[in-house]
């Protein structure tokens, strides 16, 4: 009697689906708590410690915060920010020029964007193994460009020369993720609706117009989305300068610093403050970015809150003329 | 409707199954818990008679990716002619410094393992078994080489080997260029260095700074081999006024320092130092490409089997002399330590096989370092270092084991660690920004922050 009171509770509609959703969600949520929540919960208490790797640990309240802050090195180091910053732009401008290229009839087509998006394929660690000997004195770099009728003493040291070196590292970023960011835009691209062209075409539009009036208006979401994911990638840049330069001759971005004392001096609280006070920066950009969005390209369906100030303002100055709407 | 009911049986099931079998994971994680202790120490068993009848599994971790199939497998084979019933694991790390570090907080990571430096003396005992009192080990090894493992009177590790700190150049390169004997200054050096440019194609002295690690080598000069005191270490820089500033007799950190930042900044370095490739720097000073290099005594090996002419390769100590003697520092490796939560049999085990390792398997020698063992020859490479007086340093007393380490770590200059200040001359000589003089004021000024933070003094 109880048993089949049970059963019928156990399979009863809302406690099943519960108990569906319950266990479907177990692993995924288990996995996300143990691999990104709890580990963040406990960098952030770190952050409020003196302490080692090992040992013992002492509470220090907010000075690592303030140290960061008052030191020379962090903040300094986010300005090598910008060198990526401005390769990122770079990167959408060639990725943009080769999607909308490349979302109609090419020949080879195929293999381009194959040959493209392959360096994003490669794994970051073997991108700066690979750049390390491209960059080297009289190796590849060097001999391309003595083809080409340079002189090999006219050429920089490309990683050596402090003036160069921040340019040569982040256009290995470019290099590595250009073809992705293509990718996503071809896919944007190709989901606008193609009879637009056809009836473009009628009209008598070129090529230009076609991209000003048609691609870059259906896209501009995911151009934004890319933008935002490029910068937020900019001030965390770690890979390149960490497998290329080791951070050395001026091209230690913040992540290399912080890298540098959490292993190297064991400074695990202030490394933490400073992973904590990134992330922080991080969101303030990417919020940011998102109120420009929404004031200037609007979201979605949406107009842009600029248009739709002007609108208002030009009801209110028609309705003090006495206007009628 | 009753094909229905089974389905929804069916995924209730499914589900239970998945949640005992998520709670199975995290039940036995727990192993190790309990410590077993054992009363055996190193110096109390006698190879190959004692605990022959043992019987463990013992895996080992280890950072010598480069020998852990060949030679270290063959230690372990001949070892089992002795003790046929433990069979042993080896692992190698190729990062091991900092990945082992974080594997050591588990516990469950295996039996013998190298000591990272990062663990600090009076946390020795959390994770590994007594092997002994400092007295009764120090009649069978060198007193001084156990000071890095010792904590309170007992030893928690085994030096691997000791390392000699030097200078390894080719001989042959030295000879064309007319250099006859080795310089004993850092100015005569400098000139050797200056004919070898001259006359030769060779770079002269290789920094090998895009490794990164290899900046280190220059720190293990500064105390005892650019002083010639044991007691440098702790007393000179540790607890020392301004430990890197001029002594002006060509002695001291200063002296060493300033040879680098001399050696680049006069062009006797290679000209791109952001892509020096350590690999391939073996053999070029095995050709003649390269003059010389700062490194252990460990390198030799390596360097004289990179090529054809083994011979050429040499070792001299590094050019400073202090009142018309020669020093050379001389420091134990990595050393073996056990794991205290492996149960007794795997402990004594491992004891046993650490013990037969240093003892009995003359890899030490075989690696171009000197074995701790007392009375044990020293390796052929390092013959040219008759006279010369190697200085191990000192133990640091009781309650200031762990200064050095704090000091360091606080002062971000990574002595001995990451080799941050060989790294900042490099940098500031070739691109000269910095002159000698402002790179002491800014170490100093850290160090004394770092010393003032530690309530020392000086």
């Amino acid at each position: 009697m109880e048993k089949k009171s049970f059963k019928k509770w156990i399979t009863s509609g809302t406690v099943n689906r519960n108990l569906c959703i319950f266990t479907f969600m177990l692993v995924p949520v288990t996995l996300l708590l143990v691999f990104t929540y709890i580990p963040f919960a406990k960098m952030i208490q770190f952050s409020f410690y003196d302490m080692k790797y090992i040992g013992s640990r002492e509470f220090v309240g907010l000075k690592n915060y303030l140290e960061v802050f008052t030191r020379s090195d962090c903040f300094r180091a986010l300005k090598l920010s910008l060198y990526y910053i401005v390769a990122s732009f770079v990167q959408l401008a060639l990725a943009l020029y080769f999607a909308s290229v490349l979302s109609f009839k090419t020949k080879g087509g195929g293999v381009f964007k194959g040959l493209m998006f392959f360096p994003y394929l490669v794994c970051g660690i073997a991108v700066g193994f690979i750049f390390k000997f491209f960059y080297t004195r009289g190796f590849v770099l060097d001999t391309v460009l003595q083809w080409c009728g340079f002189q090999l003493d006219n050429l920089p040291y490309w990683l050596k020369d402090t003036n160069i070196n921040n340019v040569s590292v982040a256009a290995t970023s470019v290099w590595r993720y250009m073809g992705q960011n293509m990718v996503l835009f071809i896919g944007a691209i190709m989901s606008v609706d193609s009879t637009l062209y056809e009836a473009a075409d009628l009209d008598g539009a070129n090529g230009w117009q076609k991209f000003r009036y048609i691609i870059l208006p259906s896209i501009k979401t995911i151009i934004v989305l890319n933008m935002i994911l490029s910068i937020t990638g900019s001030l965390s840049v770690f890979e390149p300068p960490y497998v290329i330069t080791g951070g050395d001759f001026g091209t230690g971005t913040y992540f290399v610093i912080m890298n540098k004392l959490a292993h190297e001096s064991q400074k695990v609280g202030l490394a933490s403050a400073m992973a904590i006070i990134l992330f922080g920066l991080i969101f303030i950009a990417t919020m940011i970015q998102k109120g420009i969005e929404r004031y200037y390209l609007g979201v979605g369906d949406k107009d842009p809150i600029r248009l739709e100030r002007k609108k208002r303002k030009e009801e209110k100055a028609l309705l003090a003329k006495g206007g009628v709407k | 409707m009753k094909k229905h009911d089974i389905k929804k049986l069916l995924a209730a099931t499914m589900a239970g199954a998945m949640a005992l079998s998520l709670t199975a994971c995290g039940g036995s994680s727990d192993k190790g818990a309990e410590k077993e202790t054992v009363d055996v120490t190193v110096d109390s068993i006698k190879l190959g008679e004692d605990y022959t009848d043992v019987t463990a599994d013992i895996r080992m971790i280890t950072h010598r990716t480069d020998i852990v199939d060949t030679k270290l497998a063959k230690i372990a084979e001949d070892f089992n002619e002795l003790y046929p019933n433990v069979n042993i694991e080896f692992e190698a790390i190729t990062a091991y410094a900092d990945e082992f570090t974080t594997r050591l907080t588990t516990g469950d990571w295996g039996d013998i393992c190298m000591i990272p430096t990062s663990v600090d003396k009076n946390e020795l005992g959390t994770y590994f078994t007594p092997l002994g009192t400092k007295d009764a080990l120090s009649e069978l090894y060198e007193g001084n080489m156990l000071n890095g493992s010792t904590y309170g009177d007992t030893v928690y590790g085994l030096p691997s080997m000791a390392n000699v700190g030097g200078i390894v150049y080719n001989k042959a390169v030295f000879e064309k260029a007319g250099v006859t004997e080795t310089p004993k200054t850092p100015e005569e050096f400098l000139d050797a260095l200056q004919m070898i440019k001259d006359n030769t194609d060779a770079i002269p002295l290789y920094t090998n700074f895009a490794a990164g690690w290899t900046m280190t080598a220059w720190d293990a000069y500064i105390d005892g081999g650019a002083t010639g005191d044991p007691d440098f270490a702790l007393e000179g820089l540790v607890k020392g006024k301004d430990p890197f500033s001029d002594r002006g007799d060509g002695t001291g950190p200063y002296a060493v320092y300033n040879t680098l930042y001399e050696a680049v900044s006069r062009g006797l370095t290679e000209d791109d130092p952001t892509t020096t490739d350590w690999e391939g720097s073996k053999g070029m000073l095995n050709k003649g490409e390269i003059g010389c290099m700062a490194l252990g005594s460990w390198c030799l090996p390596q360097m004289q089997q990179a090529g054809d002419n083994a011979d050429d390769i040499c070792y001299m100590p590094f050019p400073i002399t202090v009142d018309g003697k020669q020093y050379a520092p001389s420091a134990p490796d990595y050393n073996y330590a056990v794991n205290c939560n492996s149960s007794a049999d795997e402990q004594i085990a491992a004891m046993c096989f650490i013990k037969y390792i240093v003892d009995e398997s003359g890899l030490a020698q075989d690696e171009g370092g000197l074995s701790v063992v007392k009375g044990a020859e020293p390796p052929a490479v390092l013959a040219d270092f008759d006279g010369i007086g190697l200085v191990v340093n000192n133990a640091a007393p009781a309650g200031e084991e762990t200064l050095f380490n704090d000091v360091n770590n606080d002062s971000e200059l990574g002595v001995n660690s990451s080799g941050e200040i060989a790294t900042q001359i490099v940098e500031a000589a070739t691109s000269g920004t910095k002159t000698m003089d402002e790179l002491v004021a800014e170490w100093n000024a850290k160090w004394a922050a770092a010393q003032e933070n530690n309530g020392i003094t000086p």
